[in-house]
C-alpha cells in the first residue's frame, strides 16, 4: 500500500538528513488546524472571564493570577506546536518524541491549577503517562527491530508484515493512548475547563484527537492491512 | 510473507538469540511493576513503583541494540526522569497544600554531620576529579562534578564560605561553546575529526563538571536561608 492512498498525493518532502518530513493533503490539513488553534491561543487574552450572575442583571468578572495564567498559556502553545510537528513528521522516532512532549506538557497544564482536586487528577494522569512510556518506546523499538528503520517512507516499501511488527504496533497504540489519549479524561475529571482563564485548555482535546488520528494512519502504513 | 533477517552476519548468534528473552524480560518487569502498583495504596510508593515500569521500557529499547535504538534510549531516559520529577513536584505541592501552607520551593533539610566530611574531603575530591578527567565526556563530567560538589558540601559543613563558585558558571558557558564548535567542525570540516572529537569530549567534560558543581552554589544559597 502506498502512502498516497491514505492521505492523498504526496505534495512534497523536506529531507533533513535522514529525517524526512512529507506532506499530503491529509497531514497538511491537520497541521494547519493545529497551527491555527495555537495562533488563536497565542493572540487571545483570556485571563479575565465574565460570568452572568443568577437572579440579577449584573455580570461578574473572574480574574486569574497573571503568572499562573502565563505559564499555562505557554504550555498550551508548546502543546499546540508539538501537535503540529507530529502531524507532518515522516519519522516514527520524531513522532514518539512529539507524543511524549505532549504528555509532559499536558501534565504541566493540568498541574498549573493549584487546587487539591486538580493536583490529584494531575498526579494520577502523571502515573498513567509514565506507565505509558513503556508501551510507547517499547513499541517503537519493536517496530525498529522488525523493520530495520524508523522512517515511514522506508517502512512503506517493505512488502511483508511480520507478527512482531503487529505486536509492536499494538504496544505503540497503547502507549499513545496512555500518553495523550487519556489526557482529556483527567482534564475533565478535574473540571478544568470551567476554571477561569482556561478556555484554551481545549488544546488538550485537540492534540489528543489529532494524535490518535495520525497514529492510526501510521499504524496502517506499518501494517498494510489492505 | 517471508521475513528477511536484518541482522548482519558479523553479529554472534548468541547476541541475536538474546533479543526475544530481553523483550520478554522487559514486558515481565513492566507487568510486575503494574501488579505492585495495583496493590499499593500509598501515593509515594505508587510513584516509586512506576519507575520500575520505566526500567522495563529501557530494557525493551536496549534489547534492540542498534545505533537507532540508542537514539530512543536517551530520550526515553530523559522523559522518564522529567516525568518522575514533575510528578513528585505535584505530589509535594499537593501534600503541602493539604496542610494549609504555601511553600513554593522544596525545603532542603541538609543537616550533614558525618565524620567523613571533616576527615577526607580533599582526598575524595581529587580522586573523583582525576578519574573524571581520565574518563572525559559526559560520564567523566558527572563524576568530576560529583567530586567538586562533595568538596563544596564538606567546606560548608566546616563553616567556610565558598565564594569562588560563581566564576565557574562563566567557564561552564565557554566550555559549552567549545563543545558546540567541536560539533560544527564535525559537519563543516570532517577532515579535522580528531580536533573536533577532543573539543567536544573535553568541552562537555568541563561543562558537566561545572554544572554539577553549580548545584553546590545553589545548595549554599539554601544554607544562607537557614
Amino acid at each position: 500500500m502506498d502512502i498516497s492512498i491514505l492521505g492523498g498525493p504526496i505534495l512534497g518532502i523536506i529531507p533533513l538528513g535522514d529525517i524526512v518530513l512529507y506532506f499530503t493533503p491529509f497531514n497538511l490539513f491537520m497541521f494547519a488546524a493545529a497551527l491555527a488553534f495555537t495562533a488563536l491561543i497565542a493572540i487571545s487574552s483570556t485571563e479575565s472571564q465574565v460570568e452572568a450572575e443568577f437572579g440579577t442583571l449584573k455580570n461578574r468578572e473572574v480574574k486569574v493570577d497573571k503568572a499562573e495564567f502565563k505559564l499555562r498559556r505557554f504550555l498550551a502553545i508548546v502543546c499546540g506546536l508539538a501537535t503540529a510537528g507530529a502531524m507532518v513528521t515522516g519519522d516514527l522516532f520524531d513522532f514518539t518524541l512529539f507524543v511524549t512532549l505532549i504528555g509532559i506538557v499536558n501534565i504541566g497544564i493540568v498541574a498549573a491549577v493549584k487546587e487539591i482536586d486538580v493536583l490529584d487528577a494531575a498526579f494520577q494522569y502523571g502515573l498513567i503517562a509514565m506507565i505509558g512510556t513503556l508501551p510507547l518506546f517499547g513499541g517503537a523499538a519493536l517496530i525498529l527491530a522488525s523493520t530495520g528503520t524508523i522512517s515511514l517512507l522506508q517502512i512503506v516499501q517493505i512488502p511483508y508484515t511480520t507478527s512482531l511488527m503487529l505486536f509492536g504496533s499494538i504496544l505503540f497504540f497503547l502507549g499513545v493512548a496512555g500518553e495523550t489519549g487519556v489526557a482529556p479524561f483527567f482534564a475533565t475529571k478535574a473540571e478544568m475547563f470551567r476554571t477561569p482563564g482556561s478556555p484554551f485548555l481545549l488544546i488538550i482535546h485537540l492534540s489528543s484527537l489529532l494524535i490518535i488520528v495520525r497514529t492510526i494512519e501510521i499504524l496502517l502504513i506499518i501494517n498494510k492491512p489492505f | 510473507m517471508t521475513a528477511t533477517v536484518l541482522v548482519p552476519n558479523v553479529v554472534s548468534p548468541v547476541v541475536v538469540g538474546l533479543f526475544l528473552p530481553a523483550v520478554f524480560t522487559g514486558i515481565i518487569v513492566g507487568l510486575i511493576g503494574l501488579l505492585s502498583i495495583s496493590y499499593q495504596k500509598n501515593d509515594l510508593h505508587a510513584l516509586i513503583l512506576t519507575d520500575i515500569v520505566g526500567i522495563g521500557m529501557l530494557i525493551i529499547v536496549a534489547s534492540v541494540g542498534t545505533d537507532l535504538a540508542e537514539s530512543l534510549v536517551l530520550p526515553g531516559l530523559v522523559v522518564e526522569l522529567a516525568e518522575i520529577m514533575a510528578i513528585s513536584e505535584i505530589l509535594m505541592s499537593r501534600e503541602i497544600r493539604k496542610q494549609g501552607k504555601t511553600v513554593d520551593l522544596m525545603p532542603m533539610p541538609l543537616n550533614l554531620d558525618m565524620e567523613v566530611l571533616t576527615t577526607t574531603p580533599i582526598f575524595f575530591a581529587i580522586i573523583l576529579v582525576a578519574y573524571g578527567a581520565f574518563l572525559s565526556g559526559f560520564t567523566g563530567g558527572a563524576i568530576a562534578g560529583g567530586g567538586i560538589l562533595f568538596y563544596v558540601i564538606t567546606r560548608l559543613a566546616r563553616g567556610v564560605p565558598a565564594n569562588i563558585w560563581e566564576g565557574l558558571a562563566g567557564a561552564s558557558g565557554i566550555a559549552w561553546c567549545l563543545w558546540l564548535v567541536g560539533f560544527l567542525i564535525f559537519f563543516v570540516a570532517p577532515d579535522y575529526w580528531l580536533l573536533a572529537l577532543f573539543l567536544s569530549a573535553f568541552g562537555v567534560f568541563i561543562k558537566v563538571t561545572f554544572k554539577a558543581s553549580l548545584v553546590g552554589v545553589m545548595g549554599r544559597e539554601e544554607f544562607k536561608k537557614e
